[in-house]
């Protein structure tokens, strides 16, 4: 897209849809929520399982010494020159959405959640700096190790002059994402964006979350994760990309709802899970399938089993983290798992429910036990529910 | 767009611990850059900085907040929450409040502990205090904590322009309802981190920074933090407004991954849809208060970026040459200033300017002025292209 | 040390500085440029080059334009670094 293009894209609506949007009074600015409806097309996974190009859950790939590393690609997209300065955040993000892009080369706006961006390349600049007691240092860690750098190497490779931002808001960084680009569609509405994130497991962050009581201490493998007593929770890492507009013809999927919320206090947020499904489903509807964020943190069950117990027998209890291990924007692996549910394994089933679909599904995550949310996608492809 | 209002803002930074210490050192040239003092590094004496001269521990004091783990990042942040949230009256029940947004950025967060985040990472001993306090979220997360905030929480990090996305983000939850109060800012505090990372791109200045000028040398880094309380019209009732936000535009400039294109598409596009969203000529800009970093490739590129959106490029300055370049608070310390310059008709001026940059020769405001100000352009960029530019209009 | 062997070190050195995993020695050239249509180097590469020269052969470039008239190609810094280095 040419200069001349995008200033015609970018700058006709807004003022004409805000005016509409600004009417909103403090009493109800609930309900204004659940308006908008945001549908996901191309969907694509780098994770620590089998899930891009060809995906296969059946085999889970397992932990070493705690951590499940990704399943990274080739990266032929990326050009030897460009790919040679990235780090393991920037690769995933980078390869991950490129081939998304190329799906939707008119993206309006590249919208990215990441907690902590290319971490490997900060403490290894970090290092250098101590190393070198502040001699000469090279910039390129540096510059690799900001956030932002996923989403500006996406601008850059697809020469993207748009919209360009990184939330990096820890737990919520992905949910942050993916409320500014339902804000996004509700300001342009024939627009189309580009929402991903992206978190790495380096050693460096690892052994800061490890000695912060974060992970486990003694090894255990991902299909016993949910069997274990003990605290902390296996590391992951993964990438998750998603193309997003208002049309609903040959979406996967389509987010209907989200919530997010910062608390301790379990019961707030069985409330809120309350809330929220009352706010989203019709009277007597009930959800098919719930994927919770279980990780295996004795300490953090209290928040899960809160809120299963507001779904009845009807709804079907999933999980993930033994696939994805722990990380701050793993939901976003959880919402492609909940847009390709076709392939959801029996090791994810934690309760079976009696619903017969697989449509109306509601993730709930939450990180480091103080930053939840919840979100309800529905599947527009109508089969049976995820048993192969 | 209409009706996002400005009703509190809060600033701390090199010169100044309040709004109204900001604004007399603005109108008296203060320039608060000077050798570091509070931490060790190498380039202490070598690159000038923009630093506050209270140490943590006295800053500790100063809030009251011994919590565990709590940083310098943080500290900075809080000092300037507390003052804009104050300004504006709101209550405990008004931040605890649902429809209460915190939207914050930050790039260096508890990265300034550089030492205790190598020894950390590196595993060496048992594990610092702060070993949930170095990333980006972690000063928001604080706030959001201490003060229980209700809302909707976010940081953002867009580098250099990051407070301007935080502003924006808050504005666009308040336009459709997602929340009635957003607590808008950002807060950086000098570190090794970055004081090393600038210096290996050779972009820092042995000397003080100056802006817009012929033989600049680069930029100096600063230390600061701002909030700025944002409401939407019909629901302030009568309280005291400084200003409104009527524009805003984010672009990229998809050139190189530190440095901005000579043409400067990022710059050009990011104020064309500030105005555009504004629904404004270019012409009605009173002043822009630009990024003016004095790195050799920012301001040339700015300047390239104004020549060609305006017919004649308005009044315009730099206020890095007063704080040094702040990082993620930047964006928010300039929109108080751009405030300041709104509510008391008034403009600033660029400090270190002698001679133009050969072959654009744009002047900067150098005296300060009393003035007919109406609309005042702000305009962030950062490394990775990422571009911001606002608009605040008078009330 | 001879220039030749010289040459041979420099090259592995740039190839594991600057992570070319793609290119071998024997692929750069003597006299081939090492920015834009050569090398397709760009200037946070210089950078990365100049610490290079410094950490490895003792060198200290401070001035920019310095650098730029010292990496041109393989020959240029070959014989910058007999020139100037210090260990």
């Amino acid at each position: 897209m040419d200069l001349e293009e995008i200033v015609v894209h970018l700058f006709s609506p807004p003022r004409n849809t805000s005016t509409n949007l600004t009417t909103t009074t403090g009493s109800n600015f609930k309900s204004q929520i659940s308006n908008h409806f945001m549908f996901i097309h191309y969907n694509n996974c780098i994770s620590t399982q089998q899930t891009f190009e060809k995906t296969d859950l059946e085999i889970l790939h397992e932990t070493v010494d705690n951590k499940l590393k990704a399943i990274e690609p080739s990266y032929e997209g990326i050009p030897p020159g460009i790919l040679r300065r990235m780090g393991k955040a920037v690769r995933m993000g980078v390869g991950c959405a490129l081939p998304a892009l190329q799906e939707a080369s008119q993206a309006n706006g590249i919208i990215i959640g990441t907690a902590n961006g290319g971490m490997e390349d900060c403490i290894r600049f970090l290092n250098q700096i101590i190393d070198y007691e502040e001699g000469m240092l090279t910039p390129g860690n540096f510059v690799q190790s900001t956030p932002n750098a996923i989403a500006a190497q996406l601008g850059l490779m697809t020469r993207n002059k748009q919209y360009n931002i990184t939330h990096v808001h820890r737990g919520l960084a992905f949910e942050n994402a993916l409320l500014d680009a339902m804000m996004k569609l509700r300001e342009l509405p024939d627009a189309i964006y580009l929402l991903a994130a992206v978190d790495e497991i380096s050693d460096y962050n690892y052994n800061i979350d490890y000695l912060d009581g974060w992970y486990k201490k003694e090894p255990v493998k991902s299909k016993d994760l949910y069997s274990a007593s003990t605290t902390g929770s296996l590391a992951g890492e993964g990438a998750a990309t998603f193309i997003v507009n208002n049309r609903e013809a040959n979406a996967v999927a389509c987010i209907k709802g989200i919530q997010t919320l910062h608390t301790t206090n379990e019961n707030t947020v069985k409330q809120a899970c309350s809330e929220f499904l009352s706010k989203h489903l019709k009277p007597g509807e009930k959800p098919d399938i719930c994927i919770t964020g279980e990780n295996g943190d004795s300490r953090m069950l209290k928040y899960y089993s809160a809120v299963e117990s507001v779904f009845d027998e009807a709804t079907t209890i999933a999980r993930f983290k033994h696939m994805s291990g722990e990380f701050p924007t793993a939901s976003a692996i959880a919402l492609w798992l909940a847009c390709n549910l076709h392939s959801l394994p029996a090791h994810c089933i934690k309760k079976q429910g009696t619903v017969k679909h697989a449509e109306n599904i509601i993730i709930y995550n939450h990180y480091k036990g103080s930053q939840h949310a919840f979100i309800w996608v529905q599947r527009l492809e109508k089969i049976k529910p995820g048993l192969h | 767009m209409s009706g996002i209002l400005v009703t509190g803002v809060g600033i701390i930074s090199a010169i100044g611990n309040s709004v109204n210490e900001n604004r007399a050192s603005l109108i008296n040239k203060v320039s608060g850059i000077s050798a570091l003092s509070l931490f060790n590094t190498r380039y202490a004496g070598l690159r000038p900085c923009g630093e506050i001269k209270i140490e943590t521990e006295q800053l500790k004091h100063l809030l009251n907040a011994f919590e565990k783990g709590v940083t310098r990042s943080s500290l900075l942040g809080l000092h300037a929450f507390m003052e804009a949230v104050a300004d504006a009256g709101l209550s405990t029940r008004q931040l605890q409040h649902p429809g209460t947004a915190l939207i914050g950025a930050s790039t260096v967060g508890g990265m300034c502990l550089t030492d205790e985040l190598y020894h950390d990472a590196n595993r060496d001993d048992e594990g610092s205090a702060y070993l949930s306090s170095y990333d980006c979220a972690s000063v928001n997360l604080y706030l959001q904590e201490k003060f229980g905030i209700g809302g909707i929480v976010n940081t953002i990090n867009t580098a250099c322009s990051s407070s301007a996305n935080a502003i924006m983000y808050g504005a666009r939850l308040l336009q459709q309802g997602y929340a009635d109060i957003a607590i808008v800012g950002g807060t950086d505090s000098l570190a090794k981190f970055t004081i090393n990372g600038f210096n290996a791109l050779h972009i820092l200045s042995p000397e003080h920074c100056a802006p817009f000028d012929r033989d600049r040398k680069g930029l100096n880094l600063g230390e600061a933090a701002a909030f700025l309380v944002l409401e939407r019209g019909e629901n302030i009732k009568g309280k005291k407004v400084y200003a409104q936000l009527t524009g805003y535009g984010n672009s990229n400039d998809a050139f190189h991954p530190s440095s901005l294109s000579d043409e400067g598409d990022g710059p050009y596009l990011a104020m064309l849809q500030a105005l555009s969203v504004a629904g404004m000529e270019p012409s009605a800009i009173s002043f822009i208060n630009a990024h003016g970093t004095a790195t050799e490739n920012n301001d040339i590129v700015e300047s390239e970026a104004m020549i060609r959106l305006f017919s004649r490029v308005p009044s315009f300055a730099s206020t890095k040459g007063n704080t040094g370049h702040t990082l993620g608070a930047a964006a928010a310390i300039e929109a108080v200033y751009s405030i300041l310059n709104l509510t008391h008709q008034e403009i600033y001026p660029a400090l270190n300017f002698k001679n133009a940059i050969e072959g654009k020769g744009l002047v900067p405001v150098q005296e300060y002025q009393k003035t007919a100000v109406k609309n005042v352009m702000s305009n962030s960029f950062g490394f990775g292209g990422n571009c911001s530019s606002l608009i605040f209009s008078t009330a | 040390m001879e220039k030749e062997q010289l040459k041979q070190q420099l090259k592995q050195q740039i190839i594991q500085f600057l992570n070319l995993t793609n290119v071998k020695p024997e692929d750069i050239k003597d006299d081939q440029p090492l920015f834009g249509e050569g090398l397709g180097l760009d200037s946070i590469d210089s950078i990365e080059l100049i610490v290079l020269l410094s950490r490895e052969y003792g060198i200290s470039i401070q001035d920019p334009k310095e650098g730029r008239k010292v990496l041109v190609d393989i020959n240029t810094m070959v014989d910058y670094i007999i020139q100037h280095r210090t260990k």
